[in-house]
């Protein structure tokens, strides 16, 4: 149950940015895997399977919030953090409203992204 | 006795001819003539043998050499002279009555244009050129109330004498100079009133010359522009800070599309730098050392920028109830010498029946005005003149804005980019325009997008709630 609840979802159209937070993610021990939109992401991730996802919200295609709308609407209960460069005031309210773990303005301390992934696996690990 | 009368009316018909220029001769002709015709309606119907008889009976021996068919043709030519002359006469009497309508005409002339110098808006004044002193011999009413002097301190007076309470030295000096250079002048000032009330004047003073071509009389003609003059302030003023505003909001966009594209790679540094002290842990202390530096001034950066994103903060919208058609026809007047100078032709096809709709009119006049500017320089370098602007109910809760240009159309390349930051087609654009215009309109919950037309140009169009919704800032 552990090993599963600690894969992490990278979904960026910065491939720089995706690189950077796997390297991170993989030294607090997380199973990392990137992709740079979120048709490449719905093309190899099926619903169930278990797993964090780090979304930025501004790509072309489908944008952060379609793709989070998307995943909720499919039935998936996936924990989702928001990522942006783009400053926005209410980012972070809107984030909540619509049911994500949390929002980070880019660049963040590594430690905030950790912290907010870990409350996910440990959330659902209480609820398991 | 006929002979004898004939003879009686050709001596009468030649002293009538002495007396021809008088009214009285022209009265007796008229009384003669008839009696004339009948003589000869006479002559006629008497028989030629008793005409020999009678004769035989003339006592006149004159009458006795003259034949009688060349009396009768004296007669005729004299009527006919006579009834000549009397044509003549008439038309005499003719042109005096059309001297007397003339100077009717030409007094009722006089009176209307007397009037109208007394009645127009505009000061009229003249003033004797043949004296040096420039003095006022006429000025209408409208003259004294610009200038607030009366008839008194005016008439007689020398013209630039009322310049006194004034700084326009040195116009006074460029009107002298024009007039005694015999050159009519032409020229805006800030005038006083004789209270010292200022207002703004456009003088034009031209030159009367008489048949020599000395000059007599210089006509000034002095119009009360201020109004005018403050509609055009208020047009620059307006347009300045619709510029100031646009020039804001580039800068707002230019950071922020700077900021995002900056804070990408310094999220990599950081994290990147983040992992590698993770690895190390524990070891290589002068490397956790460099790698600390690393991660401060990383963060460094991003407060610069957080700063920065702040001080340029994208003002929200201040919403009212705005017209469109007001709002599209007030842009245009800040742009409407530059289509005419383009030579350019606006038309509009506006739907008066629009309802009012909730936005911030400085925003929405910069989206216009962003389109009216893009479509004047795609017809730049193409003879198409026209350019439209349609204002329409798209449907019940929607109102759509179009502007037509009939350019040279968007390539199916730039099609994609026209709204992506620092993207332009032009040499001296900075490619934020579109952007900030999307921008402000998806604000306003609102659409914008383009299209090419059917025949040549593109359309450039937005739509707008007309109830706005709660919108979501991405």
């Amino acid at each position: 149950m552990a090993i599963t609840s600690k894969k992490v979802f990278i979904v960026d159209d910065d491939e720089s940015v995706c690189r950077a937070l796997k390297t991170l993610l993989m030294t607090f021990n997380f199973e990392v895997i990137t992709f740079n939109s979120a048709k490449s992401f719905f093309d190899a991730v099926s619903i169930d399977e278990p797993g964090s996802l780090v979304l930025d919200i501004h790509m072309p295609g489908l944008d952060g919030w379609q793709m989070q709308k998307q995943i909720l609407e499919s039935g998936s209960r996936r924990p989702i953090i928001f990522i942006s460069a783009e400053k926005s005031d209410n980012a972070a309210d809107r984030a909540l409203k619509v049911g994500a773990v949390g929002f980070l303005q880019k660049p963040f301390d590594g430690q905030s992204l950790v912290d907010l992934i870990n409350s996910t696996t440990e959330k659902i690990t209480v609820e398991i | 006795m006929v002979s004898h009368s004939l003879i009686l009316l050709i001596a009468q018909q030649k002293k009538l001819q002495l007396k021809f220029n008088s009214q009285v001769a022209m009265k007796k002709i008229k009384r003669t003539i008839p009696k004339s015709k009948k003589t000869l309606q006479a002559l006629k119907k008497r028989p030629v043998a008793s005409s020999v008889v009678k004769t035989n009976t003339l006592k006149d021996p004159l009458l006795d050499k003259i034949p009688h068919s060349t009396l009768e043709e004296i007669v005729r030519q004299q009527t006919d002279e006579l009834k000549v002359r009397k044509g003549q006469l008439r038309q005499g009497a003719d042109r005096e009555k059309l001297g007397a309508d003339r100077e009717k005409i030409a007094e009722e002339q006089l009176y209307i244009r007397t009037k109208a110098m007394e009645s127009t808006f505009d000061g009229i004044f003249i003033i004797d050129a043949k004296k040096p002193d420039f003095r006022i011999i006429y000025a209408n009413l409208a003259f004294y109330e610009l200038t607030g002097y009366s008839k008194s301190e005016v008439i007689g007076k020398n013209y630039f004498l009322l310049y006194e309470a004034s700084e326009n030295l040195f116009f006074i000096d460029e009107i002298k100079h024009s007039l005694l250079q015999g050159n009519p002048f032409q020229g805006e000032m800030i005038h006083h009133k004789k209270n010292g009330e200022k207002f703004w004047s456009l003088l034009r003073i031209t030159l009367i010359r008489d048949k020599n071509g000395n000059i007599t009389h210089y006509v000034g003609n002095k119009t009360d522009t201020t109004l005018m003059k403050q509609r055009e302030l208020e047009i620059v003023q307006q347009r300045e800070e619709l510029l100031h505003v646009t020039r804001v909001g580039m800068l707002a966009e230019f950071v922020s599309s700077l900021a995002h594209e900056i804070s990408q790679p310094l999220t990599a540094i950081l994290s990147y730098a983040q992992a590698a002290a993770r690895m190390f842990s524990g070891k290589e202390p002068q490397l956790q050392e460099i790698l600390q530096y690393i991660i401060n001034d990383d963060q460094r950066a991003s407060e610069v920028i957080r700063r920065l994103r702040l001080l340029l903060k994208k003002s929200t919208p201040t919403l009212e109830p705005l017209n469109i058609n007001v709002l599209i026809k007030d842009t245009i007047t800040l742009i409407m010498t530059h289509i005419t100078v383009k030579n350019k032709v606006l038309k509009y096809e506006l739907d008066n029946n629009l309802p009012l709709i909730q936005g911030d009119r400085i925003q929405l006049q910069q989206v216009v005005l962003n389109l009216i500017s893009n479509s004047l320089e795609a017809m730049d370098s193409i003879d198409s003149r026209d350019l439209l602007i349609r204002s329409s109910l798209k449907d019940a809760s929607t109102i759509l804005i179009e502007v037509k240009d009939s350019g040279s159309g968007i390539s199916p390349e730039n099609m994609g980019h026209l709204f992506t930051h620092f993207f332009t087609s032009k040499p001296n654009g900075l490619g934020m325009g579109l952007p900030i215009s999307r921008s402000i309109i998806e604000a306003h919950g609102g659409h914008l997008d383009a299209k090419n037309n059917s025949d040549c140009g593109a359309t450039f169009y937005f739509t707008l709630p007309l109830c706005l919704k709660e919108h979501h800032e991405q």
